[in-house]
């Protein structure tokens, strides 16, 4: 029996402006695998990008409990925060943020950096874990020198790197073509998926619904179905590409 | 991590060279307004710095700086020979006399009369001649800056170069002939006017008829004696001042300070260029933080603890603060070297280098917590905005 990497239960968050009060999660509940690939889907503005946030330990939820791998990063204090984000956490994001000015090594070894490894260490782990991504020759080049297919692969090897126990990847193939989207997701479940490692990836791209183990429909704060294949969705107009 | 952080500066080169620029700017402007002012300053004191003989300088009370000629009665100088303490004490002439130059121009003069018999208070170096030449006849020393500019003879033709005073060339002062016998080098005065040295008697034969033409009277202390017990004496026995050197190089620079413009105009040169620094620098580096907002938030979500990104931010400033500052102080020195023996009054201690790194790093540090609210604030989520 698989062990849950993730537990929310009526996890509710809600955005304060001047005058309003703008609820973005009311009433998540949702478990996730170890070891399994689960997508968030659902029109724009329906709270995935907040779910994925407090999955993370970059935003607090403001009711119900969000269990990571047994503990809510709720009840972390903000140093065993940003430490859980630096050890156990991945990110792949849709506009790659690449730091434009480190060469591809130097951006993949920032999380090694940040888990105090020393240089020539981070330097080498990063130079084999680009190899993975089949980026060997492309070691030194900035991100300005890759194409876009490229810089995600380059993303992708920063996430993994430091061997976290959850990643989270925000619309990872949106700014991709359909191609270049299918390879990269083919290199998700190849290297991510490797040691029970979980992956939350939110995305509005129904082409690479298939890669999924289990796919969540979200809408207006909630998750309004589960569904084991891309066959079983029933998505309005608003998510389908 | 440091590595990244100085990478992600220098990698941002526009913006880098900008602050360079702009550190660069300030402490070259802070620099060398404070180095001209001080220069200036010790200008005014610069006869004093020449005359390091005597132990006291006697004077008129109503003196106010080294310029400020309340002439005493020749009587004065044997009063304070006859002061209890007192080993020697020698009249000096100082007064502004018209020479007339070879062309027919008149420029007028910064006259030191000496003491015909010792000669106390001659120039500091010798370039030409001896002091004991001003015992002969009309003889006068002209200092070399004088010499070479505003005494020198116009050459055969309008365009051509001036031709530098020479010893055994004549010179006519208040109508008076006076030969060259030597060519000094002093410390230039506030007002850069030559400076012609002679004997007193000689110099009060070339001023105008005046019945007192005493300036000061310079005193040498007894051995052993307490020099400001001696001065009290001659305060009390003669009515007149009695002063150390550094005592009347301190009135005299208060003087200047207290009843001139300067203080206020360079003080606010070099406030102005501390202001530049911080709008330049601030402005530049806060624009160099939004554009990298992103990427700290990135860093941020990867866990990189506020402390890390202070400590990066901080070396990143302080690298443009150092290098800035030392090309800011090198341009500074590049100017001192090119100015010497110039018009320009530049005078750089080491207490101007000190102040100039301490105002940089002050300018980095408002810099730094300018922005550094904004990446404290920072939320990570930042990342996950498109």
């Amino acid at each position: 029996m698989s062990t849950p990497a993730i537990v929310c239960r009526d996890v509710t968050k809600s955005y304060l402006t001047e005058k309003t009060v703008t609820p973005a999660l009311r009433g998540i509940n949702l478990e996730v695998n170890e070891g399994e690939l689960f997508m968030l889907v659902g029109p724009s503005g329906c709270g995935k990008t907040s779910l994925i946030s407090v999955i993370a330990g970059i935003l607090n939820h403001d009711g119900g409990q969000c269990l990571i791998f047994g503990r809510d990063p709720n009840e972390m204090s903000e140093e065993e925060r940003t430490a859980y984000r630096g050890k156990s956490v991945g990110f792949v994001f849709q506009s790659y943020n690449l730091i434009p000015t480190l060469t591809t090594t130097e951006n993949v070894s920032i999380p090694l950096l940040l888990n105090e490894w020393n240089r020539l260490d981070a330097t080498r782990r990063a130079e084999e874990m680009l190899a993975k991504v089949g980026l060997t020759n492309k070691s030194r080049s900035l991100p300005s020198e890759l194409s876009g297919g490229q810089q995600q692969r380059v993303a992708i090897a920063r996430a993994l790197v430091h061997n976290p126990r959850l990643i989270v990847c925000d619309e990872p193939t949106s700014a991709l073509d359909h191609t270049t989207g299918g390879e990269i997701m083919e290199l998700f479940r190849q290297e991510a998926l490797n040691g029970n490692r979980t992956l939350v990836i939110v995305t509005h791209d129904s082409r690479i619904f298939r890669f999924a183990d289990r796919i969540g429909v979200m809408d207006d704060g909630q998750i309004v179905q589960v569904a084991s294949s891309p066959s079983e969705l029933q998505l309005d107009k608003t998510t389908k590409k | 991590m440091y590595l990244i952080a100085l990478k992600m500066l220098v990698g941002n080169r526009g913006k880098f060279f900008a602050m360079l620029f702009g550190v660069a700017l300030t402490s070259l402007i802070i620099t060398q307004q404070s180095s001209i002012f001080i220069g200036l300053m010790s200008r005014t004191v610069g006869f004093i710095f020449d005359t390091p003989q005597p132990d006291l300088w006697v004077m008129d009370p109503k003196v106010q700086f080294v310029d400020d000629i309340k002439p005493l009665q020749d009587t004065k100088l044997f009063q304070v020979r006859g002061v209890d303490g007192v080993e020697w004490a020698v009249p000096l002439y100082k007064g502004q006399i018209r020479a007339r130059l070879s062309n027919g121009t008149f420029q007028t003069c910064n006259v030191i009369g000496l003491d015909d018999a010792s000669l106390v208070a001659g120039p500091p170096t010798m370039v030409e001649g001896s002091l004991a030449d001003l015992r002969r006849a009309d003889g006068v020393i002209v200092d070399e800056a004088a010499a070479n500019g505003k005494l020198a003879k116009p050459g055969p033709n309008p365009d051509s170069p001036k031709i530098p005073l020479k010893v055994g060339d004549s010179l006519e002062l208040n109508d008076n002939r006076a030969i060259v016998v030597g060519i000094a080098r002093a410390t230039r005065t506030f007002q850069s006017q030559p400076i012609v040295y002679t004997t007193y008697s000689r110099a009060t034969r070339f001023a105008p008829r005046e019945r007192k033409l005493l300036s000061f009277v310079l005193v040498k202390v007894r051995p052993g004696e307490d020099v400001h017990a001696v001065a009290a004496r001659i305060a009390q026995q003669t009515g007149l001042s009695a002063y150390t050197g550094p005592e009347f190089k301190g009135i005299t620079i208060r003087y200047f300070m207290k009843n001139t413009g300067i203080p206020i105009n360079f003080g606010m040169a070099v406030g102005l260029g501390f202001l530049v620094g911080v709008a330049i620098v601030g402005q530049t580096f806060f624009s160099f933080i939004v554009d990298n907002m992103r990427y700290l938030g990135i860093l941020k979500a990867m866990g990189a603890p506020n402390r890390l990104l202070f400590h990066m931010i901080l070396l990143q400033t302080a690298l443009v603060g150092v290098i800035g500052c030392c090309l800011g102080m090198g341009l500074a020195s590049l100017t001192s070297i090119v100015s010497k023996n110039s018009e320009l009054a530049f005078y750089m201690p080491w207490q101007v280098p000190v102040v100039t790194a301490l105002a940089t790093a002050l300018i980095t540090l408002i810099t730094t917590a300018f922005s550094l609210s904004k990446v404290l604030n920072l939320e990570p989520g930042i990342v996950f905005r498109g």
